[in-house]
């Protein structure tokens, strides 16, 4: 209800200021009388001529309008369009806006537009999450995060950070595991996802459980690949990588289980890497955890 | 729509997209200990040589002792061979019930019966595999150690010879310790 009166009104005063300024002073004025019609493509043609004319380019008005037009091509043209050019073109002219409306005169409205084509560039950031359009998922949530840091630079975007990287990092890994052999290229850009989480927050339980799960997957690819016929030391030469990355899962692991992070997977996990590692006693404890945790007992 | 309610409102939708994406699980469907083993394993057939009389029909792999190795060695009968023989893997549940093998395999919860393991196979031509500390003094002819988390093997020539078996010095070489 409040968007939809904010909506009228703005075209209210739109229709006021192009009646009375119009005809043919400026672009702006000429893209406001378009903008009422409304033909936007017009309005578009003068907006822009405005956006270069020296007179009135460094005017804030000229750029909020732009935005506004923008916003409304986006919505009627685009709406649909993830790579939406008008969006972009929006969101770049309300930043424009932002540096040179001193008085604060086109704050509160402009704040609105961005909110709302944050919120677009969010859903279609999600929408992207697939492996054939991730990189789309990526450009549209950084511009997500530019768009709210324009409304709000105090806004904070951390916590979102790091659930945009866990989805993306957790879909990633999905499709890297299909097929019948790891991705090794795929899995070190997931993992480099999952510590770019760890950078934000080393408390994370998912990037810790999920990076020791990786390191031990790649070990135990590793070994579920090797033929019964490979010679000695080649066999030895494996082992060597083979430790050393179950070596590399166990710290991720044992801070996942600190943290309390999914039990039983967890306890499942450090059992098998300590199993990989030949250390029986330490296999022994978490095993045993795990079936006190799966006795009816603790259910 | 406030900064706060919008943050609020993507933080539920990616936090729902989150929890229906993860919940992948360690590829753990193999045992990495038993794969190892067996690729052990085969490798020995190739350093060891059998007598004529046993180099015909099956070879067979014995297990006394429950092991993950059994259903890896079982699958490794589906894809290889020794020379022209093709692969068996037996279970024993006791010593009394072993039968002629080629290899045995004494897993770690039967290590105390490797006296009556030796009766049992005494006139035979049978490669005694363990993997408890100290059995290779004891009659076995190779042994699996951990040595700095690795598996490695310690080999007893004298008693693998003692059933009539040629040991390839190349085995000796990739022995962790030669008896």
């Amino acid at each position: 209800m409040r968007k939809g009166l904010y909506i009228l009104s703005l075209i209210l005063l739109i229709g006021t200021i192009a009646n009375a300024q119009f005809v043919g002073k400026d672009g702006v004025s000429k893209a406001l009388f378009y903008l009422q019609k409304p033909e936007l493509d017009s309005a578009k043609k003068y907006i822009d001529e405005a956006a270069l004319d020296s007179t009135i380019n460094n005017e804030a008005k000229t750029w909020y309008y732009r935005g506004f037009i923008y916003k409304e091509l986006y919505k009627s043209k685009e709406k649909d369009d993830k790579n939406s050019k008008y969006r972009l073109e929006a969101v770049a002219s309300l930043s424009k806006l932002n540096k040179i409306d001193a008085k604060k005169e086109f704050t509160e409205s402009s704040s609105k537009m961005l909110n709302y084509l944050a919120s677009t560039l969010y859903n279609d950031a999600a929408r992207s999450l697939a492996p054939e359009t991730f990189q789309l998922a990526e450009e549209n949530y950084a511009k997500f995060r530019e768009t709210m840091l324009l409304s709000n630079p105090d806004v904070e975007l951390k916590s979102q950070d790091i659930k945009f990287k866990l989805a993306l990092a957790s879909m990633l890994n999905q499709h890297a595991l299909q097929g019948n052999n790891l991705d090794s290229s795929k899995i070190e850009q997931v993992k480099s996802i999952y510590k770019e989480v760890l950078a934000l927050d080393t408390n994370n339980g998912s990037a810790n459980y999920s990076i020791g799960i990786l390191y031990y997957n790649q070990a135990a690819d590793i070994i579920n690949n090797m033929d019964y016929d490979m010679d000695l030391e080649k066999l030895n030469e494996l082992q060597d990588i083979c430790i050393d990355l179950f070596l590399k899962a166990l710290p991720y692991m044992k801070k996942s289980y600190d943290l309390g992070y999914n039990r039983k997977e967890t306890l499942i996990g450090l059992g098998n890497i300590y199993h990989g590692l030949n250390d029986e006693a330490k296999e022994a404890i978490y095993k045993k955890e795990l079936e006190t945790l799966d006795s009816p007992d603790e259910k | 729509m406030s900064n706060n309610q919008l943050v609020k409102k993507i933080a539920f939708i990616l936090v729902g997209m989150f929890f229906i994406q993860t919940g992948f699980k360690p590829a753990g469907s193999i045992d990495t200990n038993a794969k190892i083993k067996a690729v052990f394993i085969y490798n020995f057939t190739k350093y060891i040589e059998w007598p004529k009389s046993y180099q015909e029909g099956e070879f067979t792999i014995g297990i006394i002792g429950e092991s993950p190795l059994y259903s890896e060695l079982t699958k490794m009968t589906q894809t290889k061979k020794v020379a022209n023989q093709s692969l068996q893997v037996k279970k024993f549940n006791s010593t009394q019930d072993i039968s002629k093998c080629h290899i045995l395999y004494l897993s770690k919860d039967k290590s105390g019966e490797i006296s009556s393991v030796l009766k049992s196979l005494k006139n035979n031509s049978t490669l005694i595999v363990t993997e408890q500390s100290g059995l290779v003094d004891k009659g076995a002819g190779i042994n699996f150690i951990i040595k700095d988390n690795r598996q490695k093997f310690e080999l007893n020539k004298t008693n693998v010879e003692k059933y009539k078996l040629k040991v390839s010095s190349s085995l000796e070489a990739l022995a962790f310790t030669v008896k």
